[in-house]
């Protein structure tokens, strides 16, 4: 355990601890995590205060983004009738690109256009303040504009309360729920990352561009609330990462998501990047002539399962970006489902501990239990290749550029010379190339095990 | 139509002489100085009232019987005029269109929401206006010509005032910081398109190395990032640069009012339709901060 | 007593809230409503006049929707001792809102009364309602004030307006110029964004949820003359006959002049670094820079 959290006990912590304390669960951050944690807990019935930093929940997170909200079935029943969505994705398209060449696979649900749905674009200070809502409605106390900058422990070292940058503003409970993002300050003060390198999280930058509702569904082929999701790879000029282009419902979402050493090497300017990637053939058409309402850029933390910290201490939880469970592989990027779900299972193990009577790392053990249980760490297994996988340079430009040569050369007509077969091509090409067949297999078998 | 100017010292606030415009020449003149401001009406026919420093509340006691039978009553969008025109108001049971840029007894126009919409109102009955400074302009040819006529009422009417007002201890002149700025020849203004107070500092160096003084809106002044003395507009310094550039400034009139009239005037916006870019000689889209930033950096090697 | 004004007005920068037809303005959303930089230093002056005489209360009132209760909240958790809302709807007349603000203090409070506004609201921002109510009060009013000094209980012991109130403030004329005020109470200022930074609320005053009085005022609505808006344009200006031997020269003048109604070039989007350039190209081609 890091020395701070030593110095951090000091005696006036201890008579704060023997006190009664002022709430049985205190909830640091108001993103989906942490109000989904305070849902759970204030509709059992317990005294829960939420903490948040910005003057509003969502107010400081990432504006536009998919959202995969069927975890929230077991929480708002029916909550695609008030949850304040932009469009419904009903449209997935995966797209590899090289300098001048792109090929696409274009998929098509009208089903996941109606309930229960699947993923859906909203605005974060939207949907956010929306959850927000549904805590408070069940009981919780919100508290804006007040940053956690520090917890309190008893004399035995566990976890009793938090430190907030308001005057008189120390705060006690049994059980705090850190749910304070990506790079989570808590977490840290409490030891519970190893090293931690900055190779395990990327930037994601985004810019908002406002186009009329009718020119988006023009060009994105699309009608009424439905809207597409675009995952691209070998768009961010020689930086590992990918690209990503969403619609909202008159403006839509452009960004990139980059590998964060490369990026400080390359010397290139996380906006540069946005800019040339809108210049891309395929891309240009579907951005040109938007207005640029944000500009946005946020840690991801996205090396998977290898960063995954320890997630319980003596009265302390950790969830969602703060525990590092955001899934973003490529052409994954889900996070605030991982979230919404591990503050749920929070929220749950720490009414368990507390009606047992143990807050200690133990009597919380629920929270880790329900995590492999579910789609939270089973999904996270799952992938556990697929960040590296994704990242590597065969992936980020030698395969977009396999890709696209082979379908060009079977589209292309060389009259008069005869059409090549296909082995033919793929094997000349990735000579061309030079990826080594070795390579080929083995991506090939991580991607099928992480994918397949 | 009459307007009412509230004098110090024979000077006429900001937008006096436009408001007497406005008003066809027929104006009442209160407080220090009045006979000799009255030179400004450009011909026309003056009441005046010397009435001492500033009383708002004595003032619009006194006025209330002069004006009775004036239908349409008209003051400046000076501090003074507009802490005076709703005591006018209240004592004359007026409605009262304030911040207007245009004003005839049919139709008014008000700018609204912090100066970037106007709101066009065509008014039923009797009323007391303020006119924005600056917006209007006045033909210089007609200035510095007696009036036709002049009238003097006494102050207080019948000897003595029973309404409270404030007491004023000493006028303090503009102070030298202001005035260096004032009659700075290059200004760059910061608006509320910066986003952090750290981008101020940035602007305070740039405009060192371009020779110019720096200016900010009342979004920024109020933020506390920048003292009010470098507050340009109408409630603040009025500045006449040759070149101004705007950095995230959206251009309400309550600031551009206060800019004189520049030759050259860049703006630098991420909104292309905002006033301030329909002003500029030079208007570009882009991260004002980021462009702060570039800048400093062109002149990184001078030290 | 000292009474200090809020008004709950949506905080984003105008051209973003959303745009009101006529006077009747839509209600802010909630997530981005508060006060004004001003009314936030005006309550900082309430509770700074209150720690200098420590026997006066600090009574906060707003005149709005019941959503408006949250400005309210947040004076009680910074150390208002009470709050009133007085029932009206989001955007009343300046003049109906001054009636209001004047009729409560009238009613519940004493004689040596400081009413504190700010100078002026966001999105109404006519600064007329603090002379309104000094109006309606027969109060002395000293409006956008820059600079206030709390006289000492000590100084303030011997005046001879016995248990009134004295502040010394500055307040902003034109031209740069400031008027050094006495102010006794009763009376009512205004005070600018600049004065004052409003201090934390303490955690616990957050917590500790108190009730805010709700007043109907029994004063008759007014129907001011409403209005259409629409986006800003510049009024044409009345500008010297232009000087010059021929037309074109007087053209000229007349369109160099960088005045409102003169356009010039369309907007261009850059990149910072572009952006950098082609403005330090500007200032050499007009000869501020040497080039
Ligand atoms: C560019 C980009 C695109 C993304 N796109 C998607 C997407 O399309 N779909 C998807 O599902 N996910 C996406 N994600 C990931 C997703 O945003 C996160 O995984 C998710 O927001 C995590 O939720 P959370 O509640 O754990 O943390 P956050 O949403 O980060 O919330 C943390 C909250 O805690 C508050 N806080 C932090 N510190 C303190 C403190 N000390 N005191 C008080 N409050 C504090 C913050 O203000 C914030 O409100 C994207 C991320 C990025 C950067
Ligand atoms: C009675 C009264 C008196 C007033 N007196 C004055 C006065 O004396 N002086 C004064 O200045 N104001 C005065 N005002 C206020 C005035 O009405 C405006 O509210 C103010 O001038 C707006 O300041 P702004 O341009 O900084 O802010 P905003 O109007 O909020 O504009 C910000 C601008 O920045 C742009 N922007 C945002 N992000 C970026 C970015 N990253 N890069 C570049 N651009 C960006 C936006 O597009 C916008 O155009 C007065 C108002 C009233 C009612
Ligand atoms: N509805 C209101 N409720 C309370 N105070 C108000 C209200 N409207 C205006 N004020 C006060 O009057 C000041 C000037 O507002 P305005 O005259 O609207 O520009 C504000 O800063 C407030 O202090």
């Amino acid at each position: 355990m890091a020395d701070e959290t030593i110095v951090d006990r000091t005696a006036a912590d201890q008579t704060k601890a023997d006190r009664a304390p002022d709430f049985d669960v205190i909830v640091v951050g108001a993103g989906p995590a942490g109000s989904c944690a305070a849902l759970v807990l204030a509709r059992a019935g317990k005294r829960v205060v939420l903490l948040e930093r910005g003057p509003f929940p969502g107010s400081k997170n990432m504006y536009g983004g998919v959202v995969y909200p069927r975890i929230l079935d077991q929480l708002i029943p029916q909550w695609w009738l008030t949850a304040p969505i932009q469009r419904w994705v009903t449209r997935r398209q995966t797209m590899l690109v090289t300098d001048t060449k792109a090929l696409t696979i274009d998929f098509r649900s009208q089903a996941w256009g109606e309930p229960p749905y699947n993923g859906a674009t909203a605005f974060r200070p939207d949907f956010d303040n929306w959850l927000a809502d549904h805590a408070v409605a069940a009981g919780a106390q919100l508290i804006c504009s007040t940053t956690v900058t520090g917890l309190l422990h008893d004399s035995a070292g566990r976890v009793c309360g938090v430190r907030t940058d308001r005057p008189d503003g120390e705060l006690t409970a049994p059980v705090v729920i850190a749910c304070d993002g990506v790079n989570s300050f808590l977490a840290k003060q409490e030891g519970l990352y190893g090293e931690v390198d900055a190779s395990n999280y990327t930037l994601g930058v985004k810019e908002t561009l406002a186009l009329p509702k009718e020119v988006i569904d023009e060009r994105f082929g699309v009608r009424g609330t439905d809207g597409v999701d675009i995952e691209i790879v070998g768009c961010t000029s020689g930086v590992a990462g990918g690209g990503f282009i969403y619609t909202n419902l008159d403006t839509i979402s452009v960004g990139l998501v980059l590998k964060l050493p490369k990026l400080a090497a390359q010397s290139k300017r996380p906006e540069e990047l946005i800019a040339s990637m809108k210049q891309h053939p395929a891309i240009a058409p579907l951005v040109e002539g938007g207005e640029l309402k944000e500009y946005s850029a946020h840690l991801i933390p996205e090396a998977g399962l290898s960063m995954l910290p320890k997630l319980v201490a003596d009265g302390l939880m950790i969830t969602g970006d703060a525990a590092a469970l955001c899934l973003a592989a490529g052409i994954w990027l889900e996070g605030v489902n991982f979230a919404m779900a591990s503050g749920m299972y929070a929220g749950q193990a720490a009414i368990e501990g507390l009606q047992r009577g143990d807050v200690t790392a133990e009597g919380l053990g629920g929270y880790r239990r329900r995590l492999e249980e579910t789609f939270v760490l089973k999904d996270h297994r799952k992938l556990r290749r697929a960040p590296a996988l994704m990242l590597s340079d065969r992936m980020q430009s030698m395969y977009p550029d396999l890709a696209t040569a082979v379908v060009e050369r079977m589209f292309r007509v060389d009259n008069p010379a005869p059409k090549p077969g296909l082995r033919t091509i793929v094997k000349q090409e990735r000579k061309r190339i030079g990826i080594r067949r070795r390579d080929l297999a083995r991506d090939g078998l991580d991607g099928f095990r992480s994918f397949g | 139509m009459i307007a009412v100017i509230p004098v110090r010292d024979g000077v006429f606030p900001a937008g006096g002489v436009e408001t007497v415009a406005e008003c066809g020449g027929r104006a009442v003149l209160i407080g220090s100085g009045t006979a000799a401001a009255a030179r400004h009406l450009g011909g026309g026919t003056a009441i005046t009232i010397e009435a001492g420093t500033f009383a708002p509340g004595g003032w619009a006691d006194a006025l209330a019987k002069p004006l009775a039978g004036e239908a349409h009553v008209v003051l400046p969008g000076s501090p003074d005029g507009r802490d005076l025109a709703p005591r006018l108001a209240a004592v004359l049971e007026r409605e009262l269109f304030a911040g207007a840029i245009s004003i005839t007894p049919t139709h008014i126009q008000l700018a609204r929401q912090g100066g970037l919409a106007i709101t066009d109102v065509i008014p039923t009955g009797s009323f007391v206006a303020t006119l924005q400074p600056g917006v209007r302009g006045v033909d210089p040819t007609t200035q510095s010509m007696d009036p036709d006529t002049i009238n003097s009422i006494d102050y207080p009417p019948g000897g003595s005032t029973d309404v409270a007002d404030v007491v004023l201890i000493e006028s303090l002149a503009p102070d030298a910081a202001t005035m260096d700025h004032a009659e700075s020849p290059r200004i760059l203004g910061g608006g509320a398109g910066l986003s952090t107070s750290e981008a101020f500092v940035q602007l305070a160096e740039l405009s060192e190395r371009l020779d110019a003084s720096m200016g900010a809106t009342r979004v920024i002044t109020d933020r506390g990032w920048v003292g009010h003395e470098r507050q340009i507009g109408t409630t603040g310094v009025v500045v006449d640069p040759s070149l101004y550039i705007a950095f995230g400034i959206s251009g309400a009139v309550q600031h551009t009012s206060g800019l004189g009239q520049p030759d050259h005037i860049i703006s630098v916006n991420t909104d292309p339709h905002c006033p301030m870019m329909q002003l500029a000689d030079l208007a570009i889209v882009s991260d004002a901060n980021a462009v702060i930033t570039a800048l400093l950096d062109r002149f990184g090697d001078r030290g | 007593m000292i009474a200090v004004c809020l008004k709950w007005v949506d905080q984003r920068p105008a051209g973003q809230r959303p745009e009101g037809i006529g006077t009747s303005q839509p209600e802010p959303d909630s997530r981005f409503a508060g006060v004004s930089a001003a009314d936030r230093a005006a309550l900082e002056w309430a509770l700074r006049c209150r720690d200098a005489w420590p026997d006066e209360t600090v009574v906060a009132l707003t005149v709005g929707p019941p959503a408006a209760d949250a400005v309210l909240r947040d004076a009680l958790a910074v150390g208002a001792s009470r709050a009133v809302r007085i029932e009206a709807a989001f955007s009343a007349p300046s003049r109906f809102v001054a009636r209001c603000l004047a009729a409560e203090i009238r009613t519940r409070l004493d004689a040596q009364n400081l009413v504190i506004c700010g100078d002026y609201s966001l999105d109404r921002g006519t600064g007329s309602v603090p002379a309104f109510v000094a109006a309606e009060l027969g109060y002395a009013q000293a409006l956008g004030l820059v600079g206030l000094t709390i006289r000492s209980p000590d100084n303030h012991g011997a005046d001879e307006q016995g248990a009134s109130m004295a502040i010394e403030a500055l307040r902003r004329v034109d031209g740069g110029r400031r008027d050094r005020l006495a102010i006794h109470s009763p009376a009512v200022i205004s005070v600018e964004g600049s004065t004052a930074l409003l201090r934390r609320a303490p955690l616990r005053g957050l917590l500790d949820v108190r009730s805010i009085e709700v007043a109907t005022p029994a004063i008759a609505p007014e129907h001011p003359t409403t209005g259409t808006t629409r986006p800003y344009r510049p009024r044409p200006r009345m500008l010297p006959a232009p000087i010059g031997p021929t037309a074109l020269d007087r053209v000229k003048v007349l369109t160099a002049s960088g005045t409102a109604a003169a356009v010039h070039g369309d907007p261009i989007t850059l990149d910072p670094q572009a952006a950098a350039d082609r403005i330090l190209d500007a200032l050499a081609q007009w000869s501020y820079l040497q080039p």
